[in-house]
């Protein structure tokens, strides 16, 4: 049995940076790098999170189907391992997208009723 | 992508993401490197910004694992480096599981064999034998008119076959040296029934068992290897069998298993019209689909007043035919003995299980601070439980496997010795096997003995008080009272069984000893016995048989050292051929006969040869032959029990009354002219039978006729000397006294006598076995149990020493606390085998359940042990050093 750890803020975010990383990759395969650059510029900044933990999110979105990886080259000249939507992870982008405005709607509403 | 894909490949998904954080670092630094910060400062914030890579992999890595596989197999290595750290603990717990297992696995693989495996046939649920219930038992034998009779139960069997059950054997001639061969009659449907493969030629076909058919015969796999080197061209070439020409018409295949080996089978060729009732085969048949045993044995009974009226007397008013599985007919009464085997050894293990409880609780106090430190450095109680299964686990598996080699060694060593009287294990044990049902047996026993004494340390861990426990000083906690009670508890509870199984082997010894003691009525040493086959058309009458015997006899005197020879058609203790009578001139009794006795064909030098007593009247002599007025001896019992008050040597008796003209047995009546002493031929825990004896030379030649055929001609040769040196001459001389007749199964009389014992000796050998294991564990247990006591208490002895206790008191604390658990478990174990000996009374002979010797003698001798196992320990407790116990610590 492990012991209990304190919660992380990304396990919090964990829903959000999937779909975060799902959008990203809607323009096309990008590599770690970019995924995380473009959410940070894309955010204007709002969203800074240690790069780090975008990788575990690739990799159980890798293990879900939802975003495939191969190895390249960068723009660089660099070796980078790039991923890319699959089928499956446009669905999901949909899916989760739309869950997201139902949720940020909803909380948008109760906040404004507390607020009056 | 499946869901197991996750967690295979893991180390090099690990290597790939490292190369990944590095490139993403690398390429970070390029862009840092663009805004123009110095190669340093690049690196360290692009370092910054990645946060720790090690995390990040140890995330990924996490992810990608099975966390309570991970831990088990952490647990496993921990258990097992702990153990190898205590070798010698290690040692004795893996030896007395594998004891505990090992006793079990061997008694479960008999019980497995005998009872558990199903028949080695064709559907073998429906293969059924033929019996005859009437009120006082069940016979199994048959005669030709119920043969007909089961042959007609076409509505409820299918397939019914004849075999011999024993045989006289052939002799196979035709080469230089005759040989005796076990060959087996059976009617052509037998094959079938039994699903026996050929590997050449063909079964017998109905008209080759047809009255006066041909002279044909199917040779068993062995026979054909070995006399004929596997010659695959056999079929139709004839063998000489009791100097005639037998065309062999087919080979059996190798597996074709049966419980009486054969060499080889010829047809029965039965007339069934005969009305001839002598019973001396056996039937077994297949069940229809859909007929159940009680359906069958419904209609059978029909069928049996049917026969009473077809043929008047034939057989009791009471009697009814009937079917049983021919499993439980092979069974027969050996199931009962072999469960309660079973359930005695299942106490071993009991006793083993405290055992290993036992060391591993006195292990786990010795280690209470190595829990309490890894508790305080953050395992949960859980965490220690898991691991102190694991090592138990790992304990009881691998003394299971020790156990599972030296229980399969162990007991094909023992059917070797002592096959025990029981069915269906081959020569010398060779049908016990390891097969799956035994290994899942050993695999079921061995998990549960490891829960069972895994559990005791590991509740007490869960007791486990943190602070205190740490408080305590050195590694000397543990002596809290609660966790000493329940050791106690395990080693007064192994006393009990222990001495519940002593008791019980000790009745077993006392059974063998009185069985031994019995006088057989005979004097069994100095005795060769060997059998002739009378097979073959030369012995149909008797004149030639007698001739046979007087040449053999008079032969067999002439070698120096014989002291005399004896001829019967059975053997005493092996048991005998029933006979029905009448006493000439009483009115006969309700049933279909006067009476029933054993009987015998013997040759006048029968009784002296034997050392048989004659108490009354005459012995037979030579004179008594087949020209001279018919004589019949009778023994003592026959004579207390038919002729209580009146002279049995007055009285004519007409054997086989009521037959039918031309059956063997019809004969007139004959005189009783002898009265000798009571042989034991049911075997020496039954009452001698009555037994009739008639000379073999005054023998009807239908009787003879059918002895040729059914029994070989025994022959009993008194030495003055050790038997065995007289074979070669014995052999000789009969070989020349019968122009060329071999001899087979030659024994001794005293191998036949050991023989009879066989099944108790066996008994006995196992519960001994039990019985000396349990007790050596129970010593062990009490062993331990003081020894650590003594260990733990070192300080305090000190302090008694010091404050002027004499070696002596010590001494005699120790033994008194051992001797009390002792007490305790001997008076629990006296009241347990009072109630539980009452499950060996079958097993008994002339020995209560409550026989006095065993619950007085037996307790003494548990008692001394104790006493020794207690003393080590006591007197080591008087070598304690104050000063040293003092300092310590």
């Amino acid at each position: 049995m492990t012991p209990k750890q304190p919660p992380e803020a990304g396990d919090i975010l964990q829903g959000t940076l999937d779909l975060l990383i799902l959008r990203t990759l809607i323009f096309g395969p990008a590599h770690g790098h970019t995924i995380a650059h473009s959410i940070e510029q894309t955010s204007e900044n709002a969203l800074e999170i240690e790069q780090g933990s975008l990788y575990p999110a690739l990799h159980r979105l890798e293990d879900r189907g939802l975003v495939s990886s191969k190895w390249g080259v960068s723009d660089n000249n660099r070796k980078a391992k790039f991923y890319q939507l699959t089928a499956k992870g446009r669905k999901e982008l949909t899916a989760a997208t739309s869950r997201w405005r139902q949720m940020t709607r909803a909380i948008g509403l109760i906040l404004g009723e507390s607020n009056s | 992508m499946g869901f197991f894909q996750r967690f295979l490949h893991r180390k090099e998904k690990d290597r790939d993401l490292a190369e990944e954080i590095e490139s993403h670092i690398a390429h970070e630094r390029d862009a840092n490197q663009a805004r123009g910060l110095s190669d340093a400062e690049a690196q360290r914030q692009a370092q910054l910004k990645f946060g720790n890579p090690l995390v990040v992999r140890e995330r990924v890595w996490h992810y990608r694992s099975v966390p309570w596989l991970e831990d088990l197999w952490r647990d496993v290595r921990f258990a097992w480096r702990s153990l190898r750290k205590t070798p010698g603990f290690t040692a004795v717990a893996l030896l007395v599981i594998a004891l505990g297992i090992g006793v079990n696995t061997a008694v479960f693989s008999v019980v497995n064999t005998v009872l558990l495996q199903p028949l080695p046939y064709p559907e073998p649920q429906s293969l059924v034998r033929m019996v005859q219930n009437f009120p006082q038992g069940s016979f199994d034998s048959t005669s030709v008119p119920e043969l007909n009779m089961w042959l007609h139960q076409t509505a409820i069997l299918n397939q019914i076959a004849a075999y011999d059950t024993g045989g006289a054997g052939i002799n196979l001639t035709g080469g230089d040296h005759p040989q005796q061969i076990q060959g087996i009659h059976v009617t052509q449907n037998y094959f079938s029934l039994f699903g026996a493969q050929f590997i050449a030629g063909r079964a017998f076909t109905p008209e080759e068992d047809s009255p006066n058919g041909p002279h044909v015969v199917v040779l068993s796999y062995g026979l054909w290897k070995r006399r004929y080197g596997g010659d695959a061209n056999i079929v139709g070439r004839t063998v000489q069998l009791d100097g005639e020409p037998y065309l062999i018409v087919g080979v059996v295949a190798r597996n074709f298993v049966i419980d009486d080996p054969a060499d080889l089978w010829v047809p029965y060729q039965f007339d069934l019209n005969t009305q001839d009732m002598a019973h001396y085969f056996g039937v077994a048949a297949r069940l229809k689909p859909g007929i159940s045993i009680e359906q069958a044995n419904a209609q059978l009974k029909l069928a049996s007043d049917q026969f009473r009226r077809a043929i008047p007397n034939a057989i009791g008013p009471q009697s009814n035919f009937a079917v049983m599985p021919l499993k439980q007919w092979m069974i027969g009464d050996t199931r009962t003995p072999l469960l309660i085997l079973l359930s005695a050894v299942a106490l071993v293990l009991l006793i083993a299980c405290a055992n290993v409880a036992n060391l591993l609780l006195a292990r786990a106090s010795g280690r209470k601070r190595e829990f309490a430190t890894r508790a305080a450095l953050g395992a949960g109680r859980w965490h220690v439980i898991r691991q102190l299964l694991a090592e138990s686990l790992i304990l009881s598996l691998s003394g299971s496997l020790l156990g599972l080699l030296l229980g399969y060694v162990g007991v094909r060593l023992l059917l070797a010795v002592n096959i025990g009287g029981l069915p269906r294990l081959g020569e010398d044990g060779s049908t016990v096997a390891l097969d799956t049902r035994l290994l899942l047996f050993t695999l079921c026993i061995s998990v549960i003995t490891g829960i069972l004494f895994g559990l005791a340390p590991a509740i007490s861990a869960l007791r486990t008080n943190l602070l205190g426990t740490l408080n305590e000083s050195g590694s000397r906690s543990g002596t809290g009272s609660r966790s000493t009670s329940f050791r106690s508890i395990l080693v007064v509870s192994e006393i009990a069984l222990a001495l519940v199984l002593v008791i019980g082997s000790t009745l077993l010894i006392r059974t063998y000893l009185k069985l031994q003691a019995v006088d057989p009525g005979f004097d069994q040493h100095n005795t060769l016995t060997l059998a002739m086959s009378m097979s073959g058309s030369r012995f149909q009458t008797s004149a030639p048989v007698a001739q046979i015997i007087h040449q053999g006899t008079e032969q067999l005197k002439s070698i120096p050292g014989v002291l005399d020879a004896a001829v019967a058609n059975g053997l005493p203790l092996e048991g005998a051929f029933g006979m029905s009578f009448n006493v000439v001139g009483r009115p006969k009794g309700n049933g279909p006969f006067a009476g029933g006795a054993s009987y015998y064909s013997v040759s006048s030098s029968f009784f002296h040869t034997l050392k048989i007593p004659l108490l009354r009247g005459r012995n037979f002599t030579e004179h008594d032959d087949a020209s001279s007025p018919g004589v019949i001896i009778i023994n003592q019992a026959m004579a207390k029990q038919f002729w209580p008050n009146s002279d049995p040597l007055k009285d004519r008796i007409q054997k086989a009354p009521g037959s039918p003209a031309g059956s063997p047995f019809s004969e007139s009546p004959r005189q009783v002219v002898g009265i000798v002493g009571d042989t034991r031929d049911q075997g020496l825990n039954q009452n001698p039978a009555p037994t009739m004896y008639i000379p073999l030379a005054q023998m009807p030649d239908g009787e003879t006729a059918l002895n040729s055929r059914v029994v070989p001609l025994w022959w009993i040769v008194r030495t003055a000397s050790n038997p065995n040196t007289f074979v070669t001459p014995i052999t000789e001389a009969l070989r020349q006294s019968s122009s060329g007749l071999p001899v087979a199964h030659i024994r001794t009389m005293d191998e036949i006598h050991s023989l009879t014992t066989s099944r108790q000796r066996f008994n006995m050998l196992l519960l001994t076995i039990f019985g000396a294991s349990g007790l050596l564990l129970a010593a062990i247990g009490v062993y331990g149990l003081m020894a650590y006591s003594v260990e733990q208490r070192t300080q305090e002895l000190g302090i008694r020493m010091a404050l002027g206790a004499q070696a002596s008191d010590i001494r005699n604390m120790v033994l008194g606390q051992g001797m009390l658990l002792t007490l305790i478990g001997v008076a629990i174990g006296i009241g347990s085998a009072f109630w539980l000996t009452r499950f060996l009374a079958s097993f008994l002979f002339a020995v209560k359940t409550w026989d006095p010797i065993a619950f007085i003698l037996t307790p003494l001798l548990l008692a001394a042990v104790a006493l020794i196992a207690t003393l080590i320990p006591a007197l080591r407790a008087t070598h304690v050093d104050p000063m040293t116990a003092l300092r310590s610590e």
